[in-house]
């Protein structure tokens, strides 16, 4: 069982697999693995950061968590009071009723939000699309999640162009929240923003999490963001989940060659540097999601292969409490 | 010096007014240096990047100041007299997203002869293409491939190539590795570290990343709304900073190391529509009476270090 959570799982992803086909007009069709076989839970009021470079499949994965992406393969389970649902079998209105609990965040507040709206309808159209109609309701909704994402409601008359990209994002977490989510994904949400506005951001998403209990699964390319928004991570590669465990595990006592790679990747401010290349344990860039290497699939690039590792798929293993590797060194 | 700014103030003209996206801005670069400019978005830090290269267009003007390169100042000179002896010949640029400036339709080889053609080299196109992929570690194979078969970094790796085609002594690098995986950003910057070192290039790179700056540059400069908040050594910059805007900027860098999470409250100034005075003051945590009525100027606090800022 990919296990090391503690907590009651909102959300489980068993052995999921998402693949695309690309119809060629001449020659062979070619399947394009973006997921391949993941799993992964998250606890209520739990973050877990998905970390891996671009084309490891960490977007597919988040969006196929939350039902905008139908897996291929495997189940994603959605636990509610009255228990566990794949939301994979959902139609209709009960399918309707069960995604708003399930949302997103976008990366890039300046294409997620129509810019010509006024902030307001941003907000009060969602809730209308939910039965919400009464303007009064709605401002009292409103107002109260504004605290919560330290917008001040003048804004409200303003329309999206005139934001900047902070408040943007801003907007479009109080959108979400509106929802009453149980559990959201964030797509690279602070990848966009600058350092000083990332902060407060990441600090209102870990609020998020604590005082809503909302689960978050927080996918994102640095390390050092991970690691500090996160309870747990994930690392992903072509598809894969890599190596789990909780932060400090992955960050303190990495275990794949890759997550190794990644942490000596990740920049540092130090200006003694400058006179000093920098080395990455790694071999040449992630391979194209259609041709797989085979066996374990980081073996072309990692420093580390043995003759094993080219024809045998390593399996997740627990190797220490909580703290999950698929590699043929352990 | 190989650049030098001095006062340049350049405006944008909007139904607001004007904004105001450098106002007074002095910077310099010496032969054979590395430096950063740093900044959030909105601060201008592209501006100059623009400015450097004469690319301000209309609603944008250059309201006054001075540009020296090599002594001379390129705002006076003709749109041909620059374009003939200085852009890409003497000042090389590779800007934010540029690895997506190749044209689709020719190979890179053929768009960095073409390079070559304009700028009137002298060798023989064919081998100082391979020299160029070489020197930035590609295969020369990769000359002859088109752009959509290359991956991002090697994209990237080949715009800088073709950046380097005439020999500039001087290149901007606007976000060079924003939008590249970190394992390929290590590559960038390691490639950047070696052009200086084995060719005596000043480079100027413009970032957001703080981190990314830290490892290269030997001096960098703050900008906050149109204006320096404060330059200075790497070591100056990175390990004392003087400045509470870069003190803020670089404790919100996220590391490996700490768990914390830090930021800035409150965002930057509409910059058509500035406040008098220190223009962080509304953000600063240690804001007096006089930031809200006075602008501070740059001061130099230490040999080499200088600070707008009231506390010092």
């Amino acid at each position: 069982m990919p296990a090391g959570s503690t907590r009651t799982p909102v959300v489980q992803l068993e052995n999921v697999s998402v693949y695309f086909t690309k119809k060629k007009l001449l020659g062979p069709q070619a399947t394009v693995k973006a997921v391949d076989g993941a799993s992964i839970q998250v606890g209520r009021g739990e973050i877990v950061g998905l970390v891996g470079e671009s084309g490891s499949g960490k977007t597919t994965l988040g969006r196929a968590a939350i039902g905008l992406q139908k897996p291929t393969g495997g189940k994603v389970l959605f636990s509610k009071e009255e228990g566990q649902v794949d939301i994979g079998t959902l139609k209709g209105r009960s399918w309707r009723q069960m995604r708003s609990h399930l949302q997103i965040i976008f990366q890039d507040p300046f294409s997620s939000i129509d810019p010509n709206m006024r902030v307001f309808d941003v907000l009060r159209i969602p809730l209308l699309a939910r039965g919400v109609k009464d303007r009064r309701k709605v401002e009292g909704m409103v107002s109260d999640v504004f605290g919560r994402v330290g917008l001040p409601t003048d804004v409200l008359s303003s329309f999206v162009f005139q934001l900047s990209g902070g408040q943007r994002q801003r907007v479009s977490i109080a959108r979400v929240l509106l929802l009453d989510p149980e559990f959201i994904v964030a797509d690279e949400a602070v990848s966009m923003l600058d350092v000083s506005l990332k902060g407060d951001i990441l600090k209102i998403m870990k609020t998020i999490a604590s005082d809503l209990h909302v689960g978050i699964l927080f996918i994102t390319h640095e390390m050092a963001v991970a690691r500090v928004i996160s309870d747990r991570i994930a690392v992903m590669y072509l598809g894969n989940v890599v190596e789990m465990g909780s932060a400090d595990q992955v960050v303190g006592h990495p275990l794949h060659p890759y997550t190794q790679a990644l942490l000596q990747a990740s920049p540092t401010i130090d200006p003694s540097l400058r006179e000093v290349l920098r080395t990455v344990n790694v071999k040449g860039e992630i391979p194209s999601s259609s041709a797989h290497p085979s066996g374990c699939k980081f073996h072309p690039r990692c420093p580390f292969a043995m003759d094993k590792c080219t024809d045998n798929v390593p399996e997740l293993k627990e190797i220490e409490e909580g703290h999950l590797v698929s590699c043929w060194l352990y | 010096m190989m650049l030098s700014v001095e006062d340049l103030r350049v405006y944008f003209s909007s139904p607001r007014g004007d904004v105001k996206a450098l106002d007074g801005v002095d910077l310099q670069v010496s032969e054979g240096e590395v430096v950063g400019l740093a900044g959030e978005s909105g601060c201008g830090k592209s501006t100059l990047s623009l400015a450097i290269s004469r690319l301000i267009y209309p609603p944008g003007r250059i309201e006054s100041g001075k540009i020296l390169f090599q002594g001379n100042d390129i705002l006076k000179m003709g749109p041909n007299e620059f374009r003939a002896g200085y852009r890409w010949k003497k000042i090389a640029m590779i800007f934010q997203g540029s690895m997506n400036g190749f044209t689709p339709v020719f190979t890179i080889g053929e768009q960095i002869e073409e390079v070559l053609e304009i700028h009137q080299y002298a060798g023989d196109f064919a081998s100082r293409t391979k020299d160029l992929m070489k020197m930035v570690e590609l295969d020369p194979v990769i000359a002859e491939r088109y752009p959509h078969e290359l991956s991002g970094g090697q994209k990237q790796r080949a715009f800088i190539a073709m950046a380097l085609a005439v020999d500039p002594p001087f290149l901007i690098a606007d976000e060079p590795t924003t939008a590249l995986d970190v394992v390929t950003q290590v590559n960038i910057m390691n490639l950047l570290k070696r052009l200086r070192k084995e060719k005596g290039i000043s480079i100027l790179i413009i970032t957001h990343d703080l981190a990314l700056l830290s490892e290269i540059v030997d001096r960098a400069y703050i900008l906050y709304a149109g204006r320096m908040a404060e330059l200075g050594t790497a070591e100056q910059i990175f390990k004392e900073p003087k400045h509470p805007y870069t003190q803020g900027l670089i404790g919100s860098i996220p590391t490996l190391q700490s768990t914390k999470i830090e930021g800035i409250a409150g965002f930057m100034p509409d910059l058509a529509n500035l406040p008098p005075g220190c223009k962080f003051a509304q953000r600063c945590p240690y804001a007096m009476q006089v930031c809200g009525k006075e602008e501070p100027l740059l001061k130099e606090t230490k040999e080499g270090q200088r600070v707008a800022c009231w506390l010092y």
